[in-house]
C-alpha cells in the first residue's frame, strides 16, 4: 500500500484554495444531488458539472483513470447483467440473447451517477490534505472519539501494513506456500487456514501491544485531560467564508445542487 | 460486499445515514459511560487499522481465493467500539482504495456494523453458559457463531438491499427467492469465516487472552 491520499493536495487551483469546511459541505451537497438523479434527461447536466469541476481542480487525468480501475470492475458487472435481464421492451434479439430498453437506461443512469459521485469525491479528497479534512469535519460536529480514532488509525495504517508485509515475507522464507498441489477444489486447507489465523492473530497482538505503548506516551503528554484536549484540532483560524472565492464557490455549488434536486422533483411529479 | 456509489437510489443512502447516526450515537454513549473512555481509543484505533490491513489477506480456496469480512471478529473483540471502527474503516476503504463510496458509507456501516454488534452480544453469551465447562470449548463455539452471524446477517442485508432497489422487471416472489438463494449461497463463506474466527479466537486466548476480554 502506498500513501496516495495527499499526493495532489499541494497543487494550486481554484478548488485547492477553497476553504475546507465550505468545500466539504458544498461538494457533499453536490454528491447527494447527483445521487438523487433518477431521470436520464438530467444526465448530460451531471456530466457537464462533473467535467467542469474536474478541470477546475487541475488534477491529472491519469490519476483518475488509475483510481477508476478497481471500482470499474463492479460497474462492468452491472453493465453486463442489467441490459439482458431487466425490463420488458426488447430492442435487439439474437437467439435467446435479448437486449432490453429499460435495462439499458438503468445502466446509463447507474454508470453516470457512479462516475459523477466518484469524481466529485475524488476532487474533494484530492484537493484537501487529509488532516485538514478531518479538522474540517471535527469543526462541523464530528464527535471527538470518531475524529481521534480516524487520525490514529490513519497514522498507523501504513505501519501495520508494513508489519504484515514483513510477517508474510518471514513466512515465505520459512517455506510457507499458500497453495499446495494436494488441495481439493472449494475446500480450504485446514492447516493453511490455521496458519493464516495465527498470522492475523499476531498482527492484532502486535497492534494491540503497540497501542498500549502509544496510549502511555499520549497520556504522559496530557491526552485525556479535558482542559488541553483537542485544542489543536478544534481550533480553526479561518472563518467559514474567509475569502470571496470560497463564498462564490460555495454559492455556485449549493445552487447547482439545489437546481438538480428541484428539477428532479419537477420531472418526477410531471411524469405520468 | 460493499455497495458502491450511484447504485442505490438516494432515499436508500439517506436511510442508511439515518439508521447509522443513532446507532453511532448509542455506541459512543456506551463508550463514554465506561470508566475511562479515552483509554480504549488507541486500542480501538490500532485494531481498526489492523482489521483494515488484515482484510487484504486472501485465503486460498482453490481455484479462487476469498478475503474475509471480519465484521464478526471485530464485534467480538471491540464491543461497542466496533461500529465506529467499521465507520472509519469504510471511510478509508472509500477514499484509499475506492471500495464502497461516500454516499453509501451509512448503508454499508449498517450492513456491516449492526451484525458486528450482534456478534459482540453473541460472543458475550459465552460467560452465561460457561459454568464449569472448559474455556476452550465455549470460546470456540461462540467465536464460530459470532463469525458466522457477522457475515450471514450482512449478506442478508446486502442482497435484500441490492435486489429490492435496483430497477428490474423481477416480481416479488422472484426477488424473495433470489434473496434467499443468494444468502444461502453464502453458507460456505459463513462456515469459512466462522472456522477462521474460532482459530483466531483460540490463538488469541492462548497467546494474549486480554484481547478477548472487552
Amino acid at each position: 500500500m502506498r500513501v496516495e491520499l495527499d499526493e495532489y493536495a499541494h497543487l494550486d487551483s481554484l478548488i485547492h484554495r477553497w476553504e475546507p469546511r465550505s468545500k466539504l459541505v458544498g461538494l457533499l451537497a453536490l454528491i447527494f444531488a447527483f445521487a438523487f438523479v433518477e431521470d436520464v434527461r438530467l444526465l448530460p447536466a451531471v456530466v457537464v458539472v462533473t467535467t467542469v469541476l474536474y478541470i477546475a481542480s487541475r488534477l491529472p487525468l491519469s490519476v483518475l483513470l488509475k483510481r477508476l480501475r478497481y471500482p470499474g470492475i463492479f460497474l462492468l458487472g452491472i453493465v453486463v447483467v442489467l441490459p439482458f435481464l431487466s425490463g420488458e421492451t426488447v430492442i435487439w434479439q439474437w437467439g435467446w440473447l435479448t437486449v432490453r430498453q429499460e435495462g439499458c437506461w438503468a445502466v446509463l443512469l447507474i454508470a453516470c451517477r457512479f462516475l459523477a459521485i466518484l469524481i466529485t469525491g475524488f476532487v474533494l479528497l484530492g484537493t484537501t490534505p487529509f488532516l485538514t479534512l478531518v479538522k474540517a469535519m471535527r469543526s462541523l460536529g464530528l464527535p471527538v472519539i470518531l475524529a481521534d480514532m480516524t487520525l490514529l488509525s490513519y497514522r498507523y495504517l501504513y505501519e501495520i501494513a508494513g508489519n504484515l508485509a514483513t510477517m508474510r515475507q518471514a513466512m515465505r522464507l520459512r517455506g510457507f506456500r499458500s497453495q499446495s498441489k494436494s488441495e481439493r477444489f472449494f475446500i480450504p486447507n485446514i492447516g493453511n487456514l490455521r496458519r493464516f489465523a495465527s498470522l492475523t492473530g499476531t498482527l492484532f497482538i502486535r497492534s494491540y501491544e503497540q497501542s498500549e505503548r502509544i496510549y502511555k506516551a499520549m497520556r504522559l503528554r496530557g491526552y485525556g485531560n479535558a482542559r488541553v484536549n483537542h485544542s489543536a484540532i478544534a481550533s480553526t483560524p479561518k472563518s467559514f467564508f474567509s475569502d470571496h472565492l470560497s463564498l462564490i464557490a460555495f454559492s455556485i455549488t449549493l445552487l447547482t445542487a439545489t437546481a438538480f434536486f428541484m428539477t428532479e422533483l419537477l420531472l418526477y411529479f410531471s411524469s405520468p | 460486499m460493499h455497495i458502491p456509489d450511484g447504485i442505490l437510489p438516494a432515499q436508500a443512502c439517506i436511510g442508511g445515514y439515518a439508521i447509522a447516526t443513532p446507532v453511532t450515537w448509542y455506541c459512543l454513549r456506551q463508550i463514554n459511560r465506561q470508566k475511562d473512555p479515552t483509554a480504549q481509543i488507541p486500542k480501538a484505533s490500532l485494531l481498526t487499522a489492523a482489521f483494515f490491513v488484515a482484510s487484504s489477506i486472501h485465503i486460498p480456496i482453490p481455484p479462487a481465493s476469498v478475503h474475509l469480512v471480519f465484521n464478526g471478529v471485530l464485534g467480538a473483540m471491540l464491543g461497542y467500539h466496533a461500529f465506529p471502527a467499521i465507520l472509519i474503516g469504510l471511510f478509508f476503504q472509500a477514499i484509499i482504495i475506492g471500495h464502497g463510496g461516500l454516499t453509501t458509507i451509512g448503508v454499508n456501516a449498517v450492513m456491516m456494523g449492526v451484525p458486528a454488534l450482534l456478534a459482540y452480544h453473541v460472543f458475550q453469551l459465552r460467560y452465561h453458559v460457561r459454568r464449569g465447562r472448559s474455556d476452550r470449548w465455549t470460546t470456540g463455539i461462540f467465536a464460530f457463531l459470532a463469525g458466522a452471524v457477522g457475515i450471514g446477517v450482512a449478506a442478508l442485508i446486502f442482497f435484500a438491499l441490492i435486489i429490492t432497489t435496483i430497477p428490474s422487471g423481477f416480481n416479488a416472489t422472484t426477488e424473495q427467492a433470489a434473496i434467499y438463494g443468494l444468502t444461502l449461497a453464502h453458507i460456505p463463506l459463513m462456515l469459512i469465516e466462522g472456522t477462521f474466527t474460532v482459530m483466531l479466537a483460540l490463538f488469541l486466548q492462548r497467546v494474549k487472552p486480554e484481547l478477548l476480554e472487552s
